[in-house]
């Protein structure tokens, strides 16, 4: 076998030791390269910051562990940004699986942040139906969530004062790993009930969306971990976003690289082979 | 009975159909609450089919470890997982955690849960690099074109790449909002014109796999 | 640091490394922490199901807001379930045409607003913009999406796939310039989505190992590193024993 081939079947566990390395080394020695901010990003933030105070914002985590690594610092970036702007902030989930992870993520900023449950936030939990209770929020919220995750009435908090309906809300933005997600948000949501939406979503949604954010559907789009740590970068405040981009950028890198260096073996054996075949 | 079984559900399904499309259309306070009402019960019918999906892997695993077929062990840490869990749960009233202190549940969730599911997918990371080397080939010029475009955005989105190839952060966004909200939209009309045709095809009777349930 | 976080991280980072332990080889310890995530997360779901549906949404509004009409769903519900019981499993039928009817009947308009007429109004939009005092304008930008160039590019793109999907016409002649166009576009569209999936598979992998590192710290009592080694050692010991079984079989 010549050098070319060996290449080519390499074993598979040398390309995963390079992977792993190329994840490893930039977390435990980080260098910082600066973050350009995307217009798609931009847009979520612009919107929150043009926000009055006392407005509603819906945040949706709609995702389960299996995402955490992108959505949740997306949801801590989102939510420091709320209770800085002092929005009522009505947090929820459309996935069972994320209903543990979703109650944490509100509960630890909203304690950072210095705010009340009840009365600067609350969290509804999780309803089964997916598509359903956004039509039924939209047309009763008590009526969806009667209780909030705590089993308070939900009629009683003062955070939800004034609020009937999703036609009630200023802003929502769901963080959707898959369906329901941002799309169904947006098709059984604000198509009807008319309020502004904003996305986030994994790397594997982000390209999908992009239609919706074209045609204005939703008002911004923030994209995987890259997408969080530009909305880190715009509030000022490093989290595990900024801090996974290095080893981002390494990982990426090396993906290049070995798709360059097969291509190269390829044809190298390919020009090989025709010699061959012409000098035959 | 070829009444009971197969055109009273049928006849359902066409008059469900036909009435919650209109009632898009219909503004009227009645036509509201139908909906309001008719939401709220399929969340609750939601949750039953959620019991019907799990109900079917309780059998696959039950039948063998009776049967104690190969791997017979390994379902057996399937039940020991899903009914310590249950117990667990029921005996925290099925909240992680109470007054910000984390509840058995909610150590089950985050020590067992969170990281098996995270690291599921994580491995997948490790399988992308590799089926990237040994099959992301430029084989054919549209196989160029889609490797010369994944290089660009992978190039473009990580800020060591936008550093080193400044016009590539460029390059990639003009892809992924021109070039590839283009394609991504036409496919989104074409789906959505099949979801819809589907849909109708379902409330008129021609499509009934979803029925299943006995013969007929 | 309180005990159960500490036996916590000693859980998950054995869980974490048995799973990884399959990027060497399919082996015992994979299985294990595979059949055991899927029975904790069923386990989990069947607990969330029955917290939410059967006390908040059923038990508690019948109870104490009197919402008697809540038996209906409920009776739909139990209906659904006899698709198990061989005889009466036509009785279920009632259920699903409910469901599947009502969440067509929902889905038709929906659907046609949103992915169908908005995205086609927004694929048709004006080329030439009109700018008060400067008269109609037509725009060059590259890198805003909404120049009149871009315009013109997402109305070949989106047209051309289109007509590419459309298999009752046969591509050929004009019709193949067009098919080929939308191939290309399709083949961008396809590197794009490689390249965010790469992102975002390597985005879960940085939080695992995040985590992995977190558990490292002496205050856990470092589990990263023992289980690292117990396990390495572990795959070595299998690997050792599996390749002394074959070379017996072969002797």
């Amino acid at each position: 076998m010549t050098f070319t081939e060996r290449m080519l079947k390499i074993d598979r566990r040398i390309i995963f030791l390079v992977i792993g390395l190329c994840t490893l080394l930039p977390l435990l020695y980080p260098v910082g390269f600066p973050i350009r901010i995307s217009p798609e990003v931009r847009g979520v933030y612009d919107h929150i910051e043009l926000l009055p105070e006392g407005s509603v914002f819906l945040l949706s985590l709609d995702f389960d562990p299996a995402s955490k690594p992108e959505l949740q610092p997306q949801s801590i970036a989102l939510l420091h940004h709320a209770f800085r702007k002092n929005l009522r902030v009505v947090a929820m989930t459309l996935w069972v699986s994320g209903t543990g992870l979703a109650d944490q993520i509100v509960t630890q900023v909203a304690r950072e942040m210095g705010k009340e449950n009840g009365r600067d936030y609350v969290f509804l939990g999780w309803s089964p139906g997916g598509t359903a209770v956004i039509i039924n929020m939209g047309q009763n919220l008590y009526g969806a969530f009667p209780t909030d995750y705590n089993g308070k009435p939900t009629r009683e908090l003062p955070v939800l004062h004034g609020v009937n309906n999703l036609r009630d809300v200023n802003y929502a933005v769901s963080l959707g790993a898959g369906n329901p997600g941002v799309e169904a948000w947006y098709v059984f949501g604000k198509d009807k009930y008319k309020f502004e939406l904003g996305g986030g979503c994994t790397g594997v949604m982000a390209p999908g969306l992009y239609p919706l954010l074209r045609s204005g559907q939703i008002n911004g789009l923030i994209g995987g971990l890259r997408g969080a740590a530009e909305y880190e970068e715009l509030i000022g405040q490093k989290g595990h976003a900024i801090a996974g981009m290095d080893a981002q950028s390494a990982t990426h890198m090396a993906i290049i690289v070995l798709v360059i260096m097969c291509n190269l073996f390829y044809l190298s054996l390919r020009t090989a082979a025709r010699q061959g075949q012409s000098g035959a | 009975m070829i009444f009971l079984r197969r055109q009273l559900p049928l006849l359902i399904t066409l008059i469900a159909g036909l009435v919650f499309a209109a009632q898009y259309y219909v503004p009227h306070p009645a036509s509201e609450q139908m909906l309001t009402s008719v939401t709220k019960w399929l969340q609750i019918i939601s949750g039953f089919a959620l019991v019907l999906g799990v109900s079917s892997l309780f059998h696959v695993h039950a039948a063998k470890i009776r049967r104690k077929e190969a791997g017979w062990g390994y379902s057996f840490i399937l039940y020991v997982g899903m009914l310590g869990t249950i117990a667990v749960g029921l005996w925290s009233n099925g909240k992680e955690a109470v007054d910000g202190a984390s509840t058995a549940f909610g150590w089950v969730y985050n020590y067992m849960m969170v990281p098996l599911q995270g690291t599921m997918f994580a491995i997948l990371a490790f399988f992308i690099a590799s089926a990237a080397y040994r099959s992301f080939r430029a084989r054919s010029r549209e196989a160029a074109v889609l490797l010369i475009a994944a290089v660009i955005v992978m190039m473009g989105r990580v800020p060591l790449g936008e550093h080193l190839i400044p016009i590539s952060g460029d390059l990639s966004q003009w892809i992924l909002n021109v070039l590839n909200a283009s394609v991504r939209r036409a496919i989104l009309i074409g789906v959505s014109l099949g979801t819809v045709a589907l849909s109708i095809k379902i409330i008129f009777g021609i499509e009934r796999s979803y029925l299943g349930g006995g013969k007929e | 640091m309180p005990i159960e976080s500490i036996i916590g991280g000693w859980v998950a980072t054995g869980l974490t490394l048995f799973i990884f332990s399959f990027l060497y080889k399919d082996n015992p310890l994979f299985k294990v922490a595979e059949n055991l995530y899927v029975g904790v997360s069923v386990g989990y779901t069947i607990v969330k199901t029955f917290d939410t549906v059967i006390v908040h949404l059923i038990w508690k509004p019948i109870v104490e807001t009197g919402e008697w009409s809540l038996l209906i769903p409920v009776a739909i519900g139990t209906l659904m379930l006899t698709r198990y019981v061989p005889k009466a499993a036509w009785i279920s039928r009632y259920a699903f045409a409910f469901i599947v009817g009502v969440g067509s009947g929902l889905a038709i308009p929906r659907t046609i607003s949103s992915f169908i007429l908005k995205q086609i109004e927004d694929t048709v939009r004006p080329i030439l913009l009109l700018v008060p005092g400067e008269g109609v304008t037509f725009t060059w930008s590259l890198l805003d999406p909404t120049s009149s160039l871009n315009t013109i590019i997402i109305l070949i793109g989106v047209s051309a796939v289109l007509f590419y999907f459309f298999f009752s016409v046969e591509h050929s002649g004009p019709g193949k310039v067009v098919a080929r166009t939308g191939i290309l576009f399709l083949m961008i569209a396809f590197g794009a989505a490689f390249g965010y999936t790469v992102m975002a598979r390597m985005s879960l992998l940085i939080g695992r190992l995040t985590d992995l590192i977190e558990f490292s710290d002496p205050s856990y009592g470092m589990p990263t590193l023992w289980l690292l080694g117990l396990t390495i050692l572990t795959l070595v010991v299998m690997s050792r024993r599996s390749s002394g079984k074959q070379t017996k079989e072969e002797e």
